[in-house]
């Protein structure tokens, strides 16, 4: 019991110490890269455009565009919630993020949802199932989809179910000006979140699948299941209750290795599905060089990130004791 | 490793798979400049063409061929996906074994940089630097390989620790050998297999990267590049152009990620002996 307390507490400094780096790494990059580049935005931002600036156009709007903060005054903004203006749309970045987030959100969430029992489950049945002909099928299916990027199923989704039959919407999270019900709207979203939500789950679902079959494969031959398999259990208390258990906790480890990954398959797929989330926003930025939403949609994306990967850590860390002694 | 290794992978239909399409994209990387008819960024052909005998997929809203743009899209992409494979590769290695072997304060050092290393999301560097100042892409594959290492080397490092107990490398080490004859000469090529899923895994991670981020519009629109062909063509897409101008490059990426992805998962089918189904028999 002691010990156990002690490693708890010893995660609970070491860890939190290294996250606060690595946020603290992105935030000085965001800070520190605009001031360093060779080159500013304004000269950017007009270089491949027909407008020609005057001199006093050129100072008025570099010192505009170009701030004189500390680092300090830079952290200290950011943590007070003030992202600063967007140059393209003259609105606070936090309204343009929010407004963005949940889109993202909706769809990073059920995808991951949904990708994650449905490859744990098939996980499980193809282990159990290793030598059937249904088994060795869903493997080699698995194996092919997952040499299949995000972008591949993105459009090819896109081309057969919205362009060509014509069944979902190409575009939008829901249908702009329309006055629905609650319940017909719930349908609506559901409607537009289909094909980036199938995308994602297409590109999501063989990992997890493969990796839930590869350590069910290991445990399956463990003394542990021979012995519950000799009490006289029942198969599925054997496979879920017993084997299924072990098996999760890789499951944990690989989805907090893979959330920074996740992130870029979202930022594409929602750029191909034209889904009004995070994705759309950083890219419409890129295109207009829009600093402070770039750097905005980047430090806020990767300070979730953080957080989503020391929570993951720390789970793992209580279902799984061992970890905690080994560093 | 295991004396049959080689033996079991070559039975693998996946691994067979991965090899040939990985050598016929090595062909077409090495080929494609000189196979390819024109010049891909030269600009005079009719826009919007479809095939024809002069331009085999056509020409581009551009007035560019599209066959010569995918050619050196290929090139591209290979090359970012070896240089940061390598790259990486090798600094995981020599950190990983030098962590593990000499330990005390080096390991602590170099894995605590590790640690915050695989928590800074580097997707979300990249494409910061690279909105900001398009660098070169050699660059941006050298900051990819600098954030990657730490993958190899924790698992590197762990099979270092494991080996540290072996017999036969005690005994050099009672004889007198120093720490970097050890490294050179026995630990780096007792891991050689283990170079090969890394390799596979992170030239799979490279490439995807690059495409994403040709497709956000992050590199220099004179570079070709998959992800950016795949971008543009989608803004034709009512277009019939889908299938000389957005299938080829669509099919090339996938085929590309997929001749990597098949390597990875078979080498480390190949390497985890619990994983195989039956005795004697071969991994599914």
């Amino acid at each position: 019991m002691v010990r156990a307390l002690r490693s708890r507490y010893r995660i609970s400094i070491g860890l939190p110490a290294v996250f606060l780096a690595a946020a603290l790494f992105m935030v000085f990059l965001s800070y520190a890269l605009p001031r360093l580049l060779p080159g500013d935005f304004v000269t950017a931002m007009y270089a491949s455009s027909n407008v020609t600036l005057s001199e006093e156009q050129e100072a008025a709007l570099r010192s505009y565009y170009t701030s004189q903060e500390t680092f300090r005054e830079y952290l200290m903004r950011w943590i007070r919630l003030d992202w600063g203006y967007s140059y393209a749309y003259m609105t606070p970045v936090s309204s343009l993020f929010f407004e963005a987030l949940p889109w993202t959100l909706l769809l990073l969430g059920s995808a991951n949802l949904l990708s994650l029992t449905l490859g744990f489950f098939l996980g499980v049945e193809a282990a159990w199932r290793w030598d059937s002909r249904g088994g060795k099928w869903l493997v080699g299916w698995m194996t092919l989809f997952e040499g299949m990027p995000e972008m591949v199923t993105g459009v090819l989704l896109l081309l057969i179910f919205a362009l060509h039959l014509g069944w979902f919407p190409a575009a939008g999270a829901e249908t702009a000006y329309a006055d629905l019900s609650f319940f017909k709207r719930v349908a609506d979203v559901g409607h537009h979140l289909a094909l980036p939500l199938l995308t994602l789950v297409v590109a999501y679902v063989p990992g997890n699948f493969l990796l839930t079959r590869n350590s069910m494969m290991i445990f399956l031959r463990s003394p542990f299941t021979t012995t519950a398999r000799a009490k006289g259990l029942s198969a599925r208390r054997v496979r879920y209750a017993h084997v299924a258990r072990n098996a999760l906790l890789p499951l944990v480890t690989r989805f907090g290795l893979r959330v920074s990954f996740m992130v870029t398959g979202a930022l594409v797929v929602e750029r191909i599905h034209a889904y009004p989330g995070l994705g759309t926003l950083l890219f419409n930025a890129i295109q207009a060089r829009d600093l402070p939403v770039i750097q905005g949609v980047v430090l806020m994306s990767s300070l979730m990130v953080l957080a989503v990967i020391l929570c993951l850590e720390t789970v793992y860390r209580i279902l799984d004791p061992r970890i905690g002694y080994a560093s | 490793m295991r004396p049959n290794f080689m033996r079991d992978v070559f039975r693998d239909p996946w691994f067979m798979a991965g090899l040939g399409l990985a050598i016929l994209f090595a062909v077409v990387a090495a080929l494609g400049p000189t196979l390819s008819p024109y010049d891909p960024r030269d600009m005079r052909f009719a826009p919007i063409s479809p095939p024809s005998s002069e331009h085999l997929l056509g020409v581009n809203d551009g007035g560019q061929d599209i066959f010569s743009e995918l050619l050196y899209a290929v090139k591209n992409t290979v090359a970012f996906g070896l240089w940061t494979a390598s790259l990486g590769l090798l600094a995981g290695v020599i950190i990983g074994v030098s962590a593990g072997w000499i330990g005390g304060w080096v390991d602590l050092v170099l894995m605590r940089i590790a640690d915050v290393l695989l928590a800074v999301p580097s997707i979300m560097v990249l494409i910061f630097t690279a909105a900001l100042f398009r660098p070169p892409p050699l660059l941006l594959a050298t900051i990819l390989a600098a954030l990657s290492w730490p993958t190899t080397s924790k698992g590197i490092r762990a099979q270092t620790l494991s080996l540290k107990q072996a017999l036969h490398l005690r005994a050099v080490s009672r004889m007198g050998a120093g720490n970097f004859y050890i490294i050179r000469r026995h630990l780096i090529p007792e891991m050689f297999p283990l170079y090969l899923v890394g390799f596979a895994a992170k030239a799979r991670m490279a490439m995807f990267m690059e495409a994403s981020l040709a497709f956000l519009g992050l590199f220099d629109p004179g570079r070709k590049s998959l992800g950016m062909m795949i971008s543009y063509a989608l803004k034709y897409y009512y277009m019939d152009i889908w299938w000389n101008w957005l299938m080829p490059p669509i099919l090339c990426l996938s085929m590309l990620i997929g001749s990597v992805t098949f390597l990875a998962i078979s080498l480390e089918k190949a390497l985890d002996p619990r994983l195989r189904e039956s005795i004697g028999g071969q991994g599914a």
